[in-house]
């Protein structure tokens, strides 16, 4: 149904083919510090940013944070707070209840605080969204300028699911009033170690 | 009822209007300060008009390519001409599936095609669940805006519609607690529904995946949900390559909030496992626009938003006062294409400032094309219809083709003189309770006559 009709509507109506222009990312370069640019993005989008001096600190720092979390699923090697596990059975209305996710990032990006995650680091896909509150825990080495080069950096991934995080989720619908924590985590945080 | 008479029932509220113009004067400024801050902003723009225009040229070969990708992952891939085809497309997945309850995001396709009420007729349960469209599905209304698609309605009127339909207690419109409510109900939707239904911000032929972009997580809360995912898009949505996202994802959100980039930006490749995941691609009198010269490149929107935020017009009518499932400037394009009785008015809903031109982030000549298609509409439709209500009000200026040349030629000049004179003289109905504001050195009387007398 439909298809041949609408390419050849296209075929008979589309204008000489034109040039697909090339992507200069040395115009979009900028002298920019990355760990600062990035640690100062997150919280204008409504995240929190904590940089620890040792991955040791990192379930201690949790625990002051979410001190109420008793459902957590974590899916990183370097917390040790998890008291939810997920499996291949693990149905997404099964998650319902998390209070918090811990999961690994793969790269932060400076110009928007944004941050990739992709399914092999959450596993079940609704996991950041459904949880209460979500907390990505990212190498400080691991940050890229803009999204020019983050596209690069997924370039040769597997494609499955993923996406860039950017801030809890939000929303200004009711008289442009910011309100963080509309259908998704209702909080954000990034740990840097 | 023309687009002016619709306009000055809006302008009834002079309170509303006056917050409705400032609320998203203020939204156009932070996507100047958020443009402001990327370098090469302007390459940015071009580029992104440059790939676009590029699809378009190519559309028949990435359609394809896009096809054979999205297949080779497992997304079934589906065609229709046009809405009829698309909604039946979508009640024949939902029959199959056995689906009673159907959660969605924005989508302003499913708009365009009048899927709810389709959908609803056939005994499905239909729930917007982006904030906004939940706001005025309940209110039984339409989005008067495609990004903010409740900024027509004030926070009280959303308290005394939430007590009705969430039964929430009376707030006074505290945005927290309502928002809050409707989190919690919408959430129960997420997880009974059947069938997430989302748009797609883009498509891209190189992978055969696609992006959707939204702030509140509704898009990602449905699809990941539920166990089938309906993903309907444009045939314009198409980008060639995965990179090229760099471009848009860059402009998008700076161009419709001012935010450096949407909270998510998912990147939709395969279904999982047990999950079903389809794709329904649309013409829709797309192709047919594709046919016309001059209007070709309105198909290079990518739904920001900004030229409504920046319109003078738009600010100070509402998105209503269109009657368009796309208002504002670019609506004013697209929609004539459609129905060129219907919208006859719309191309004259504008001062040609060339404001919203300045602000797309793919660089559409929105105000030249609106231009062009006054000369259709003046030629085509009966003159009566256009005449009493529009040439009363524009004819002043542009019989005069001359005025309109040099007004082409310096539309800066025009930015900073033309629309305060035609959005608050007395002519319209946009501005009819303010006066003629003064213009630094001299007025625009002034000004014209000089002009004039060249
Ligand atoms: S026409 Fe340009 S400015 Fe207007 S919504 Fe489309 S992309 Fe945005």
């Amino acid at each position: 149904m439909g298809r041949e009709e609408i390419l050849n509507s296209v075929r008979k109506n589309k204008p000489e083919l034109l040039p697909l222009p090339e992507i200069n990312a040395d115009l979009f370069n900028e002298d920019i510090d990355l760990l600062s640019g990035f640690k100062e993005k997150v919280p204008l989008v409504g995240g929190t940013i904590k940089q620890l001096t040792s991955p040791k600190d990192i379930d201690n720092e949790i625990t002051m944070m979410y001190p109420n979390a008793t459902n957590i699923v974590n899916r990183t090697q370097v917390s040790s707070l998890g008291t939810v596990s997920i499996s291949d059975k693990t149905q997404p209305k099964d998650l319902e209840d998390v209070d918090l996710a811990i999961l690994r990032g793969t790269f932060g990006v400076a110009e928007n605080g944004a941050i990739w995650i992709s399914e092999e680091q959450f596993y079940i896909r609704a996991l950041p969204f459904i949880t209460n509150d979500l907390l990505i825990i990212l190498d400080k080495k691991d940050i890229c300028q803009n999204l020019h080069e983050a596209y690069e950096l997924i370039s040769k991934r597997k494609r499955t699911f993923g996406l860039f995080i950017s801030g809890p989720s939000k929303t200004a619908d009711i008289e442009q009033c910011l309100v963080i924590g509309a259908q998704g985590a209702l909080s954000l945080t990034v740990l840097l170690i | 009822m023309n687009h002016a008479q619709k306009a000055e029932i809006f302008n009834k509220n002079e309170a509303k209007v006056n917050w409705h113009d400032k609320a998203l004067w203020y939204v156009r400024e932070k996507r100047d300060n958020a443009a402001h801050g990327v370098k090469g902003w302007e390459q940015l723009r071009d580029l992104a008009s440059g790939v676009k225009a590029h699809v378009l040229s190519n559309l028949d070969e990435l359609l394809i390519e896009f096809e054979t990708n999205a297949q080779k992952n497992g997304i079934t891939v589906h065609w229709a001409s046009n809405a009829e085809e698309h909604n039946k497309i979508i009640n024949k997945i939902l029959t199959e599936k056995n689906a009673k309850k159907v959660v969605k995001s924005k989508s302003m396709l499913t708009e365009e095609c009048h899927l709810n009420p389709y959908l609803e007729s056939k005994g499905f349960e239909v729930v917007d669940t982006d904030l906004g469209e939940y706001i005025v599905q309940i209110a039984k209304e339409t989005p008067s805006h495609i990004v903010l698609p409740a900024i027509h309605k004030t926070k009280e009127e959303v308290d005394t519609l939430f007590q009705e339909h969430l039964g929430t207690k009376p707030s006074d419109g505290n945005p927290e607690y309502l928002t809050n409510e409707a989190r919690k109900h919408l959430r129960t939707k997420f997880l009974t529904a059947d069938v997430a239904i989302t748009g797609v911000n883009f498509a891209i032929a190189e992978t055969g995946g696609f992006v959707v972009c939204t702030n509140e997580g509704n898009a990602d809360m449905g699809a990941h949900l539920a166990k089938t995912h309906i993903a309907c898009m444009g045939i314009e949505k198409l980008i060639p390559k995965e990179a090229h996202l760099g471009i848009f994802l860059r402009l998008l959100a700076r161009s419709a909030t001012g935010q450096p980039i949407t909270t998510y930006s998912s990147h939709f490749n395969k279904p999982t496992e047990g999950s079903e995941m389809h794709i329904v691609i649309v013409d829709n009198g797309r192709t047919e626009q594709l046919s016309r010269e001059d209007f070709r490149s309105s198909l290079h929107c990518i739904r920001c938003g900004a030229c409504m935020n920046t319109c003078p017009i738009y600010r100070r009518s509402g998105g209503h006062s269109y009657d368009a499932t796309i208002p504002g400037p670019i609506g004013s394009i697209l929609s004539p294409g459609k129905d060129l009785t219907k919208h006859s008015s719309l191309p004259f809903a504008s001062t040609l400032c060339g404001s919203c031109s300045n602000v797309c982030p793919v660089k559409i000549n929105i105000h030249e094309q609106l231009y062009k298609w006054r000369q259709i509409i003046t030629k085509d439709v009966e003159q009566p219809v256009v005449k009493k209500t529009i040439l009363k009000m524009t004819g002043k200026v542009f019989s005069k083709p001359k005025f309109y040349g040099l007004a082409g030629r310096s539309v800066r000049f025009m930015l900073k003189y033309a629309p305060r004179f035609l959005v608050y003289s007395k002519l319209n109905a946009w501005g009819k309770a303010r006066e003629l504001p003064q213009i630094k050195n001299g007025n625009f009387d002034q000004w014209y006559k000089e002009k004039r007398s060249k």
